[in-house]
């Protein structure tokens, strides 16, 4: 999305062309799906509003300034507005790049820009790194001194978004990706060869999950194999507006995958399947066009994969169980995928699929906006667990380890019955070890 | 600029979380989806009932300022443009369905209801609201009315204004005047709602909207007819019509719109067609069974390539789908997209779309035709490029040539849009200096200073 010449009041790099926001005909058709117009009933909180914003900073009319960075960052970034658009407006990219736009324009005080230039650059690219820095929460719980915290009330003094994230935290088991055989061997008829892109949220918070992916994968018929190398897929980078860290690490990964002897790159995390989908864009001006288009035609989400595919049923056991399913954003707005997941719930023996309202309206987790705007997050996150209750399933399914603590979190609070599983985890009760 | 006294009776009066003053609010609050229009207010305002509404027109009434209404702005000839600046009044907050009304069979809303809220609302209870813009999604109600909005079932079951029963409206000089009712005859006096049904905010401000609702249609057929010529598919229309068969939809596209929807959901149009017809019948079955053989035997006499039925609703809705996104694929292909609203008595369809076709290639245009053909309604759509001057201008006169035979035909320069600021010129040409008068005067009669969203449908004195 760079040009030569700097566009009105954006600065040359990463900006949003003049095109991406002169393709907004104002139609209007955003407006309903947008969870923060609905929250606020603002126009500027609403993509058409947004894109106008970036339009009259494109035109000179505007500066980059601080009305533009709160925009950035209050979009929840959930595409839902992308999906709705008629013309093809992707209003959620543009706030994306905006936010690269604020690093140049108005950067953080100089303690912040360092550790954020710590976190982004030095930790999250180096997986080891992150496993280490688990180790004292893991610790945290296994010592006991989690249950001191949470019952001295002690984290109630402090800002809300660190009793919120405490809250968060899922029982740890230990990082998945050192465990992981370099290929877990497929069961029963070989139908193909896979590598798994395990996401750092997944291995960290949710090992056990893409542990059943795995298994999933194995019972389906495929050779899984993990590259251990593997980098972050850049997500947390392009939310946060550092460009050029997402570029360096999608280099990466590119090669290392597509060096691989595989049919498919799969992945059981929304938001990675997402961005790895981005590569083709976010890497046009580095990388060979052939390879980038190979890239992105080997990238699927488990459930997309299983359903091109076709499951096999024939050895799952049944699961007397009514479900719900809540539609990550990255997985129905980002990547269009929406009836796939539907599909393999209820090709589950036993299962019975309860479909929810609104199941494609975000949960209000979006990266890191849950501990930003607690507020905000809690009353879409309420809407979300309403849904839930209409349908009165007895369990929760997603496909995103954002939206599953989220979700986690928000049923535990309101003190609802129902688990929430990511898909392979309910795939996984069907398949035999 | 507002004057310091008048923002702060405003304060005063209605509080300041319910003022809209930083500048970047502001810059989102001056457009509609008018291509190529915008304006700055100097101050926006949320009312949350008709006391703030009477309020904010006093003070702009003292003041002498001007007062633009808008709703969702999803608006196509830029009513809710505040060209003079001035105060612009949100109504979207008040939002609430007061009352549906079984024995009656009206339902009563706040003007900022959205309209297809207003239609799921009274489908819970087995009614049926029939006006379908459409950005019925968004779209408010009072802005439904103020535009007299039409959709694709206009046709059979009419547009906005053929549902209003009642208005209360806020006045320039900050009266209240309530007009219609419940009553299913009513001939007391001028028939003040009628006259601000389309009135486009200039002459009052609407605080609640009674409309009628009726019993929906028990069963429906669709149909989906190929032409290897767009002159047939005109003549089919009119055929069909002259049959005194009324589908509840019957709407077209041409070759241009089919290539653009197909390259965009791919569902498997023909390409090489030049025209297709989707047409519904809707209400008692053994009519329905009837009208949709008829509608069979009219479609092949008439030389239709290819006439489809849908199985079943899954079917039939997927049917419908492919006519909705047409705006959609083709606003897709150019950054800018000219929607015109030009509208011919229905005999005149065929030697329209032939006009189109010409006017096309001597102005070297690119350009979707679809519509409410049943309404003899179009929707030529121009796709081009804002930033290329020349084509800009070719465009505006590609549109200029099309009006004046479209009025030498008897048609309208708008079958549903309203003329707003973008189509005063045309409405000129089609009402006269006589008529244009006669406007000015019913609209100084209610709005004597003037104040009431100036500068729309026709040129004022001072311009």
């Amino acid at each position: 999305m760079s040009d030569q010449q700097p566009l009105g009041n954006f600065t040359e790099l990463d900006a949003p062309t003049y095109e991406d926001v002169l393709q907004c005909m104002r139609c209007g058709f955003c407006l309903p799906t947008c969870p923060t117009f609905a929250l606020t009933g603002r126009e500027r909180s609403s993509p058409r509003g947004r894109v106008a914003l970036a339009r009259a900073v494109a035109e000179g009319k505007l500066d980059f300034n601080q009305a533009m960075k709160d925009e950035a960052f209050f979009c929840l970034d959930c595409r839902a507005c992308t999906t709705a658009c008629p013309s093809g407006v992707k209003a959620g990219e543009v706030m994306e790049v905006c936010r690269a736009q604020v690093h140049q324009q108005l950067p953080a005080p100089k303690w912040q820009g360092t550790l954020r230039n710590l976190v982004l650059k030095r930790m999250v690219p180096n997986p080891a790194l992150m496993e280490t820095s688990m180790l004292p929460a893991r610790l945290y719980q296994k010592l006991g001194i989690q249950w001191l915290v949470r019952n001295s009330k002690i984290l109630k003094l402090g800002p809300t978004w660190i009793d919120k994230a405490e809250g968060m935290l899922p029982e740890l088991h230990r990082p998945l990706r050192p465990q992981l055989p370099d290929i877990s061997p497929a069961k029963g008829e070989k139908r193909g060869t896979v590598a798994f892109f395990l996401g750092c949220v997944m291995t960290l918070l949710y090992p056990e999950v893409s542990r059943q992916t795995v298994k999933v994968l194995n019972h389906q018929g495929f050779d899984v194999i993990t590259p251990k190398e593997q980098k972050c897929c850049g997500a947390p980078h392009l939310t946060e507006g550092d460009r050029e860290t997402t570029r360096e690490i999608a280099a990466f990964n590119l090669d290392l995958f597509l060096d691989l002897d595989i049919d498919a790159i799969v992945t059981d995390c929304a938001g990675c399947g997402a961005a790895l989908k981005e590569y083709e864009e976010i890497l046009a001006e580095r990388k060979d066009l052939e390879r980038l288009r190979l890239f992105h035609e080997k990238i699927k989400d488990i459930s997309e994969f299983l359903c091109e595919q076709g499951i096999r049923t024939e050895a799952l056991k049944q699961v007397d169980k009514s479900v719900t399913y809540h539609e990550p954003c990255h997985l129905c707005h980002a990547q269009g995928i929406s009836k796939q997941p539907r599909e393999l719930i209820q090709a589950i023996p036993g299962v019975e699929f309860r479909e929810m309202k609104e199941a494609s309206w975000c949960c209000g987790s979006a990266a890191t906006f849950s501990l930003k705007f607690t507020d905000a997050s809690q009353e879409i996150l309420d809407r979300k667990l309403e849904n839930v209750r209409q349908t009165g399933a007895e369990i929760l399914v997603t496909g995103n380890p954002g939206c599953h603590l989220q979700l986690a979190w928000g049923l535990q609070q309101a003190q609802m019955p129902q688990p929430v599983l990511h898909i392979t985890e309910l795939l996984g009760l069907a398949t035999p070890d | 600029m507002i004057a310091q006294s008048a923002m702060q009776q405003l304060e005063q009066a209605l509080g300041k979380e319910k003022l809209v003053t930083a500048k970047e609010d502001l810059l989102v609050l001056g457009y509609d989806s008018t291509p190529g229009l915008h304006a700055t207010p100097d101050l926006v305002v949320y009312p949350t009932s008709t006391d703030d509404v009477v309020k904010v027109v006093e003070v702009a009434r003292d003041h002498n300022l001007p007062l633009t209404p808008r709703g969702s702005a999803t608006g196509l000839s830029g009513g809710s443009i505040p060209i003079n600046g001035g105060i612009v009044i949100c109504l979207n907050k008040m939002n609430r369905i007061l009352e549906i009304d079984e024995e009656n069979l009206t339902a009563t809303c706040e003007p900022g209801v959205v309209t297809l809220d207003l239609f799921n609302a009274v489908a819970e209870k087995g009614l049926f609201y029939p006006p379908d813009p459409g950005s019925q999604k968004i779209s408010t109600l009072a802005g439904n009315v103020m535009e007299d909005a039409g959709g694709l079932r206009g046709l059979k079951y009419g547009v906005t204004r053929d549902y209003v029963m009642a208005l209360a409206c806020v006045l320039a000089d900050g009266s209240l005047i309530a007009t219609g009712g419940k009553s299913v005859k009513d001939v007391a006096g001028y028939a003040f709602k009628d006259l601000l049904i389309g009135s486009e905010g200039t002459l009052g401000i609407i605080t609640e909207i009674t409309v009628k609702l009726i019993p929906p249609p028990q069963t429906k057929q669709t149909f989906l007819a190929y032409f290897d010529n767009i002159r047939t598919a005109g003549e089919a229309v009119s055929k069909i019509i002259a049959a005194k068969i009324i589908p509840s939809t019957m709407e077209i596209m041409d070759k241009a719109t089919i290539n653009c929807v197909e390259d965009y959901v791919g569902i498997g149009l023909p390409r090489q067609m030049a025209a297709l017809l989707l047409i519904e019948v809707d209400g008692h079955p053994a009519v329905v069974a009837e009208e949709a053989e008829a509608l069979k035997e009219i479609l092949e006499q008439v030389g239709a390539a290819e006439v489809h039925q849908a199985k079943d609703a899954q079917d039939a809705m997927k049917l419908a789908e492919a006519r909705r996104t047409a705006l959609s694929a083709l606003a897709r292909v150019s950054p800018t997209t000219l929607l015109e609203d030009a509208t011919v008595p229905r005999s005149k369809l065929a030697d329209t779309f032939t006009l189109i076709e010409q006017l096309t290639e001597k102005y070297q245009l690119t350009v979707g035709t679809f519509g409410h053909a049943g309404d003899g309604n179009l929707h030529p759509t121009v796709l081009c490029d804002e930033r290329n001057e020349d084509e800009m201008k070719r465009a505006h006169a590609f549109y200029d040539e099309l009006y004046e035979q479209v009025l030498a035909w008897g048609g309208t320069v708008s079958g549903e849009h309203g003329i707003g600021i973008a189509k005063k010129g045309y409405l000129a040409k089609q009402i006269g200096p006589g008529g244009v008068a006669v406007m000015r005067r019913v609209k100084s009669a209610f709005d004597p200073q003037g104040i009431m969203n100036p500068g729309k449908i026709f040129v004022s004195e001072q311009e």
